[in-house]
């Protein structure tokens, strides 16, 4: 079955120093979600951002083959697709709705833009989406203003908005990050309730651990723009095989688990900014393990579960005295 | 990006030659801007037939010399800038700040007292101030000083206002510094910026005024050669000898204009890197 | 051991035009020296406004304040700092942009009155503590990366060994692996200095790693308060195992859990009647929707709950013993 979204080799570049994006590679299949993990400044938003053709002005993007299923996206095809067969959804929804307009005329307007609806059956087709991801009341809902609604709200409209073409891919940056961690996980039990009725593949972009371990099925590490590990949820928690996934991993506190009274693991140093002509693994700097080689050609190892590093899977960390 | 870069080099450009020159006057006028010579009145500029060049921008109705008294203008018109600046500046900057950091009542004061000075008609009080005191160039720096500081008070407010609330003013309040401290340390740096801005807008405001009051008699009394004075009391002879009331309103414009430049170009290169 | 903060009842009102908002609606606690109290609860809560007025930043409407066994709307500007610091949560404004590293840090020491050139060893020194280079003083906040301005903070806070920090979220606007390594300077300089930390946050997992005891907030008031270890293994209050049930460790297979609240969103310009909690609990019974829950305490828990009982342990949320310390 061809993937939803196939992406091979995405580069993204701004101004022509700073390159954001250094090769990424990814699929989505259809009923699965795919999350794209890493911390700021790796080219994970750039990523999302790139495939829905949204960049800023002074960005050059370009890539291999970038698909929606099997055929390629051009800028064109891009607009004419965005918000009908593939959708986004950010992190803030203050921002990403309109505050001047009602909740309904916005949600009115992707209808009646993709669809051709009539104001009556967009109403009507918003508030059964509305209904949808649990809001109650739908109707008032489609008469108030995006500062009605609290953050959880905001962020279910959003979905609903995006929703409303029925899309076969969508895009979340970052979605319940700006959210209380009990609306969290309300947002992000709705997102697996409707990806099962509506076989929707989800490309979730974050830097929650956590969050990636419950929901995804696949997932891709980036950092300084590369994906240098991507393998099944399980696989990668289970045996993590790039130096910055189990470093990443150590940093991340688990009630019950870490031990109180010792330091948490850590990464000493900085994500780096990295121009498009550098050569070499992005991570050296801040590796334990980094050789001369590493600034060199660095292999991808694997098949399923790859990693973009030249020590052999499985291998074991080697205590400093 | 190279409009705005050209723009920002011409009013800077134009700015320093008018402030050399006003500086300068003493040294660089061909002639004393106030010797009358009866027997050379309104001769043209060097450039126009009649014209000469012993005067050239010629003379005017009683035979001064033209681009002396245009210099000399350019003098006035820069020091009533300048002090206008200063002393509204101080006014509104006050003012403004006090509304913003504290709040509440304070606030309420300063914004009722802004409302009041937004209802005084500019050129009313400049009538009545001239009837009671006459016309003087301290007169008019101090109607002006005293009258233009409300958007000075305005944009300190609504910064101040803004930069009460982040979290480094909150710190130093932790850190036990004396509420004067976070003002003149921890805000007033921070707000600058925007205040410069609003200070060359003002300035070439200032100008403006002054020479429409001048224009109207209420300014800066006759022989001083304001500009706006000079175009009033050209006024009768506009139609024979045009340059008596084009070069100065030429001048005003080309100075206000840069002025505005600059003004613009120092917004864009301080709010760039304060926002960075 | 004497308390280092004694929070007596004490309630922060907002009014906006008609609208009364009570951000801390009788707050009671007690936070022993040398202990790290963690607070967490979710928007409107009022944790940060409990903070504020900890630190002497804001008065408080009602109720009183001990510091260091002194009445914090007693005392006297440089007094307070020398006994209470914060540390904001974001690096990027709780720094003066105009000013260089060197003075922000040494501002503390300014305002005590110090002269300035003892306060630049001060400084040096200060630096070194927080893991940077003595060459940092000279630059500006904008050259400098979230953690290292989280360390220039914390520096800050600490120049004059104080013997309160409190942090409010101060790892929650940086990346996974810098606050990893914030933490962990945290823990070491509360070792090193001997602090009492207040540590504020609504990441339950962080909060479990450095907190040796723990509060709970809902919409102004504190609904339970345990030793951590307690509170993670048998939480009492419906709404303290709701916050725990939604932390998503890093286990992939458990899936995302129903926490089971309802969507009525928590507004602290309208507190519910009786229990304040009532209309998003799973558990609400008549009488949680018209009385308020006494404030009921056993050794050294505490909880709001007309349904809580103290001698079992809930069945659903247990985490696994802590790993004893080597």
């Amino acid at each position: 079955m061809t993937p939803v979204l196939d992406v091979s080799d995405l580069r993204v570049t701004f101004g022509g120093r700073v390159a954001a994006v250094r090769g990424a590679s990814l699929q989505v299949a259809q009923g699965e979600t795919h999350c794209v993990v890493g911390e700021s400044g790796c080219g994970k938003s750039v990523t999302a951002l790139a495939i829905m053709d949204l960049l800023a002005r002074g960005a050059s993007r370009s890539a291999a083959h970038l698909r929606f299923r099997g055929e390629e996206l051009s800028a064109r095809e891009i607009a004419r697709l965005r918000g009908d067969r593939l959708a986004m959804i950010f992190q803030e929804p203050m921002t990403s709705l309109n505050p001047a307009y009602t909740i309904g005329s916005q949600m009115g307007e992707v209808l009646r833009r993709h669809r051709g609806a009539g104001r009556r059956e967009a109403l009507d087709r918003s508030a059964a989406m509305l209904a949808r991801v649990g809001i109650t009341a739908p109707e008032l809902r489609l008469a108030q203003f995006p500062h009605q609604l609290s953050g959880g709200l905001r962020q279910r409209v959003m979905i609903a908005m995006a929703l409303l073409c029925e899309p076969e891919l969508l895009i979340a940056d970052e979605p319940t990050t700006a959210l209380d961690v009990t609306v969290q996980a309300q947002i992000l039990r709705l997102l697996q309730a409707l990806q099962r009725e509506m076989g929707l593949a989800i490309l979730l972009i974050t830097h929650d651990l956590g969050v990636v371990a419950r929901v995804a099925h696949r997932v891709s590490v980036m950092y300084a723009g590369e994906v240098v590990e991507s393998a099944a949820v399980g696989d990668l928690f289970a045996a993590p095989a790039h130096p910055y996934t189990r470093g990443l991993l150590r940093c991340v506190p688990v009630p019950g688990e870490t031990p109180r009274d010792h330091p948490l693991g850590s990464i000493p140093g900085t994500v780096p900014r990295l121009g498009p002509d550098f050569v070499g693994c992005g991570f050296r700097d801040r590796c334990a393990h980094a050789i001369p080689a590493c600034a060199g050609v660095i292999p991808r190892q694997g098949d399923a579960h790859q990693f973009l590093c030249r020590l052999p899977p499985g291998w074991t960390e080697t205590r400093a005295a | 990006m190279n409009v705005r870069a050209l723009s920002g080099f011409a009013g800077v450009a134009v700015v320093g030659l008018v402030t050399a020159a006003a500086i300068a006057a003493p040294w660089i006028t061909p002639w004393d801007p106030f010797a009358q010579d009866l027997g050379a009145r309104l001769i043209p500029p060097a450039w126009m037939d009649g014209g000469s060049a012993a005067h050239l921008l010629g003379t005017d109705q009683l035979g001064r010399d033209y681009l002396s008294r245009l210099i000399y203008g350019a003098r006035i018109s820069m020091m009533i800038g300048v002090l206008t600046v200063l002393a509204s500046g101080l006014i509104g900057i006050t003012l403004g700040v006090l509304g913003g950091f504290f709040g509440g009542l304070v606030d309420d004061v300063v914004m009722f007292a802004i409302t009041c000075r937004l209802a005084i008609p500019l050129i009313l009080v400049a009538l009545t101030v001239v009837a009671l005191v006459g016309s003087s160039l301290t007169v008019v720096i101090l109607t002006l000083g005293l009258l233009l500081w409300d958007r000075f008070a305005v944009v300190a407010r609504t910064t101040s206002m803004q930069v009460r609330t982040l979290d480094y003013i909150a710190a130093a309040r932790a850190a036990g510094c004396s509420r004067t401290n976070i003002v003149l340390v921890e805000v007033l740096p921070n707000i600058a910026h925007h205040l410069i801005v609003v200070a060359t807008l003002e300035m070439a405001l200032a100008i403006l005024l002054e020479a429409a009051l001048s224009f109207l008699g209420l300014g800066v009394p006759p022989p001083l050669p304001s500009w706006g004075l000079m175009i009033a009391e050209g006024k009768d002879y506009m139609f024979f000898s045009p340059w008596v009331i084009v070069i100065p309103g030429i001048a005003l414009f080309v100075l206000v204009l840069g002025i505005n430049l600059l003004g613009d170009s120092l917004r864009d290169l301080l709010g760039g890197r304060a926002a960075r | 051991m004497s308390a280092a903060i004694e929070i007596g009842d004490v309630r922060r009102v907002f009014t906006a035009g008609a609208r009364t908002v009570r951000a801390v609606d009788g707050v009671s606690l007690s936070v022993a020296e040398g202990s790290v109290m963690g607070i967490v609860g979710e928007s409107g809560c009022g944790k940060s406004t409990l903070a504020r007025l900890i630190l002497g930043l804001m008065a408080a409407s009602s109720g009183e304040i001990l510091v260091g066994g002194q009445n914090l709307a007693e005392m006297d500007r440089r007094a307070r700092a020398r006994l209470i610091q914060p540390v904001f949560q974001d690096p990027y404004s709780s720094l003066n942009p105009r000013r260089r590293i060197g003075g922000i840090i040494a501002q503390p020491l300014a305002a005590q009155g110090m002269r300035r050139g003892e306060r630049a060893a001060r400084v040096r020194e200060m630096l070194a503590h927080v893991g940077l280079d003595p060459g940092m003083a000279e630059r500006l906040p904008a050259q400098l990366s979230g953690g290292q301005r989280q360390r220039v903070a914390i520096a800050r806070a600490l120049i004059l060994h104080p013997r309160i920090v409190v942090c409010d979220e101060p790892t929650s606007a940086l990346d996974v692996s810098v606050q990893a390594q914030i933490l962990n300077l945290l823990a070491e300089l509360r070792r090193a200095f001997g602090l009492t930390l207040v540590f504020i946050s609504h990441n339950l997992a962080v909060v479990e790693h450095v907190a040796t005891e723990v509060a709970v907030m809902y919409l102004g008031r504190i609904v339970e308060q345990a030793p951590v270890a307690d509170l993670f293994a048998a939480p009492l209050h419906p709404y303290t195992r709701a916050l725990l049930a939604s932390v998503l460790t890093p286990e992939p297979g458990l899936g995302v859990p129903d926490v089971g609240l309802g969507d009525t969103l928590p507004d602290p310009s309208d507190i519910p009647p009786g229990c304040r909690f009532h209309p998003r609990c799973p558990e609400a019974v008549a009488r949680c929707r018209t009385e308020a829950p006494a404030t009921r305490w056993s050794g050294a828990r505490m909880v709001e709950c007309h349904l809580a009982d103290f001698t079992s342990s809930s069945p659903d949320k247990t985490a696994a013993a802590h790993p004893e310390t080597a």
